[in-house]
């Protein structure tokens, strides 16, 4: 069991990777390979997600957990006994708790031991880049129409894509 | 005691109560409430809690908590040593009554509830008291200038201070000492508080506010609030004494000086506090009092995440509230079918709170169900009350707010009692109620016009006959509100706005929303226009005869349209809330914040900018106070949008008799289909 985003970039399980890649390019991963069906899989988003309307999967294997906060997120990492662990990055759950990178990133790795864990971001952040540095891979997929293709963490993109903002919301926030 | 403020100082809480003889009075109540945590492997920690018993007198102890009674400990220490536990579990400790402010926590432990003596009183309209008021304006705005040489102090009587500015700050100051307030009302008061300590400071005075010369202070910050960025003031908030920024209060705006006492009572939190806080903060407070109160732990981090779930399950579930599109047009003899609180009332009729949410039928109560429960009384009592009883509307305003937020509440991220499941089983719930309202309405011959979320708009003969079934069938209150005529505007595509619609009562009133009279950014000079051709649209009893009233209402924008270069500059402001600092394209927005910069104003997201549209081709924009003169295409641009909405209930909107109406100023005709 694997997942290959691009051509000859697979992801196996007992790691932990940290990705950046294109929407597109992570749909056409999880959608097009059949095989994940046969697997336990844990898809987590926060607040907002990018890729849940798009994905297709229909096996009851397919879950699903929303944390809103940094600390639920973490709770879901160490409560997750699945085949495949996918956190999409809400950078908003760690507005105001930058104590938890180290301990979630602990745990991405942790779950890394046993599981395969991705740990998916269209575009670096800070708060990705420190979740990220625990991962046994960072890869960086660029988007075919973006200019000349590389790989490896490069600096801040600009633009609001850039930002890992979300575009609308999804739930309520007052204070 | 009639409590009217509350602190926390020196290890105790200040209680200040206003006695009956008019005395204020000061109680200090020596005061070090424990936290608790409890642990999932309490031996994997024994010496980090052997050093807690011995450093802090942490005791192994049982509590209460809305999911049940945990075995751990309490700790008679303050966050920083909470916080230290967290790290050295691996935030696997869980930890409860951290954060909850100490002089709210004593009121809710003690039955203690302020702007009142006893604690039956808390879910009652009648708030008596006999506080002494001072109302003070300082002319001028002071996010542009920070002088303060003309100041009016109304306190029974109006006095005037004007001149040098040293002069008039000690007149002031003496004022504000010998009359001795219990309640300072002042337009701004967070920003001016600021600058009046720097000057009062400068020239030797102490400033007179506070009661024993102690001051809280809030930090300003920016954030999200149902979609868009807000903005709070830093704010100084003295001791003993209620300060409220009648400018800035959501609600004093809303409610009065009675909204704010019954904010303060229902939070357990001093007037001065609640009146600067949302009402999203008002609910949270509310239901923290009320688990303190009941002896509940209040959870410090929210870290129980959603369940597993499908991802059908998902899709089905994360729905929000139901709407039918109405069809764009005008509508003789509506009826509209409003459900009263009506997600609250499903909270506490169906029993969805984060514990019970896995089978509320067979649940015992939950904890939000009961904490609502009197509020939500209180709220259907006072909304009859205030038919006949005005005096009561600020009040209704403030409960309606917090039971239209403690909804949104269960789905927010830091809701201590929320949880997303709720959130949607409420929404869930209401859109089950609004179909079986409109099968009703269908099966009994009414006829759909619109839906949203909880009211519907039918046109039918037998209303009070439809509003019978739904409640009974719904088990929610219900009222009905009749409309002679209603518009329905259509959206820039050409189907029916949901939100978008104004119609008129029976007593002749119109009933307006979405429309530039009822924007807050719309111009004084154009929602003037479109108030007063409402007020003559409201002679018109049916669509038959608003044909009548079309040359009135016609002449109306005639004249406010030939009028315009020459109406007062300060009747062109445009009042917006900014959502960002840096804008990527020109826009007017952004010209007015590079206005306010380049005043040499601090300004944040989220606040409040008013500024007059110089030109709007090149950008040019001031700040309310600074403008001169005004942009007259790009407004007369708006006051045609504005009477547009107005036109369309005689021309597209009317059928049958159709009519074309003239834009004269601009030869410009539009007809009707």
């Amino acid at each position: 069991m694997l997942i290959e985003l691009s051509r000859g970039v697979t992801i196996h399980p007992g790691s932990f990777t940290a990705v950046i890649a294109p929407e597109r390019r992570i749909l056409l991963a999880l959608n097009g390979n059949k095989d994940l069906q046969r697997f336990l899989f844990l898809y987590v988003s926060g607040n907002y997600s990018r890729l849940l309307t798009g994905i297709s999967r229909t096996s009851g294997n397919f879950e699903v957990r929303r944390p809103f906060t940094a600390d639920q997120l973490l709770s879901v990492i160490n409560e997750s006994g699945h085949t495949i662990l996918f956190v999409e990055h809400d950078p908003t759950l760690f507005d105001g708790a930058e104590r938890l990178y180290e301990p979630v990133a602990s745990a991405l790795k942790q779950a890394g031991r046993e599981a395969l864990v991705l740990l998916w971001a269209p575009a670096n952040d800070r708060s990705f880049a420190a979740l990220a540095r625990r991962a046994d891979r960072i890869i960086e997929i660029i988007a075919e129409d973006t200019g000349p293709k590389g790989y490896g963490l490069p600096g801040r993109r600009p633009g609001r894509a850039g930002s890992g903002a979300p575009g609308a919301q999804r739930t309520l926030e007052v204070s | 005691m009639w409590v009217l403020d509350s602190a926390y100082r020196s290890g105790g809480v200040d209680l200040w109560g206003k006695e009956g003889s008019g005395r204020v009075q000061r109680v200090h109540h020596e005061y070090n409430p424990p936290f608790f945590f409890c642990l999932p492997d309490p031996d994997a920690y024994h010496e980090m809690t052997e050093a807690l018993e011995e450093a802090y007198r942490a005791e192994p102890c049982t509590f209460a908590t809305i999911f049940g009674e945990c075995e751990g400990f309490r700790v008679f220490a303050g966050r920083p040593v909470a916080e230290a536990i967290e790290q050295q579990t691996g935030f696997a400790a869980q930890l409860f009554n951290v954060d909850v402010r100490r002089d709210q926590r004593f009121m809710a432990e003690e039955g203690i509830i302020p702007c009142s003596t006893e604690m039956r009183t808390r879910f009652s309209p009648e708030i008596p008291h006999n506080l002494e008021i001072m109302e003070i304006r300082i002319a001028g705005d002071p996010s542009l200038s920070r002088t303060c040489t003309e100041i009016s102090v109304v306190h029974g009587r109006t006095e005037r201070l004007f001149g040098d500015e040293r002069e008039v700050l000690s007149d002031l100051f003496s004022l504000v000492s010998a009359y001795d307030p219990d309640v300072v009302l002042m337009a701004h008061a967070d920003r001016w508080m600021t600058i009046l300590q720097e000057k009062g400071r400068r020239a030797g005075f102490t400033l007179p506010f506070s009661r024993n010369g102690k001051y809280r202070t809030m930090g300003s910050r920016s954030y999200w609030s149902y979609g868009r960025v807000e903005h709070k003031n830093a704010a100084l908030i003295p001791d003993g004494r209620i300060l409220i920024d009648t400018e800035e209060s959501f609600v004093y705006n809303e409610g009065g000086l009675g909204g704010v006492l019954m904010a303060a009572r229902l939070s357990g939190l001093s007037p001065s506090l609640a009146s600067r806080l949302t009402p999203g903060t008002l609910i949270s407070s509310y239901e923290t009092y009320e688990a303190v109160r009941r002896g509940i732990a209040v959870p410090f981090r929210k870290s129980d995440a959603e369940a597993l779930r499908k991802l059908a399950s998902l899709r089905t579930g994360d729905r929000g509230g139901m709407m039918f599109q109405p069809e764009p047009g005008i509508f003789e003899d509506v009826d509209e079918i409003d459900f009263t609180s009506m997600y609250p009332s499903i909270i506490v009729r169906a029993n969805l709170s984060p514990e019970t949410i896995a089978d509320p039928e067979t649940a015992e109560r939950g904890f939000l169900p009961i904490a609502l429960e009197p509020l939500l009384n209180m709220r259907i009592a006072i909304k009859q009350q205030k038919k006949t009883d005005p005096s009561v509307a600020g009040i209704d305003a403030i409960l309606k707010w917090m039971l239209v937020t403690c909804f949104g509440y269960t789905g927010y991220k830091n809701a201590k009692f929320g949880r997303i499941e709720v959130h949607e089983a409420i929404t869930a719930r209401s859109r089950e109620i609004l179909l079986q309202a409109k099968a009703a309405a269908d099966e009994m011959g009414f006829t759909v016009l619109h839906g949203n979320v909880d009211c519907l708009w039918v046109q039918g003969p037998r209303a009070p006959a439809l509003q019978e079934r739904i409640t009974r069938q719904s088990g929610l209150l219900t009222e009905v509100e009749h409309l002679d005529w209603i518009v329905f505007l259509p959206q820039n595509d050409g189907s029916g706005a949901y939100t978008r619609y104004y119609g008129r009562h029976p007593d002749g009133s119109v009933k307006v929303r979405g429309i530039a009279a009822r924007r807050h950014d719309t111009p004084e000079y154009i929602r003037k226009m479109q108030a007063e051709m409402f007020a003559v649209m409201g002679r018109a009893g049916s669509i038959a005869e608003l044909e009548g009233v079309w040359d009135d209402v016609h002449r109306i924008y005639r004249d406010a349209a030939a009028r315009l270069p020459s109406a007062p500059v300060q009747e062109m402001v445009i009042s917006r809330r900014i959502s960002r600092l840096k804008y990527a394209h020109r826009c007017i927005e952004g010209a007015a914040v590079v206005a306010y910069r380049q005043r040499g104003t601090d300004i944040a997201p989220g606040m409040k900018i008013r500024y007059v549209v110089r030109d709007a081709r090149t950008y040019q924009v001031d700040p309310a106070g600074d403008a001169e003169n005004f942009d007259i295409p790009y407004y007369r641009q708006l006051l045609e949008k504005a009477w547009k909405e107005v036109a369309y209930a005689f021309t597209a909107g009317r059928e049958p008799g159709n009519r074309p109406f003239i834009c004269p100023d601009y030869g410009q005709v539009a007809t009707g289909p």
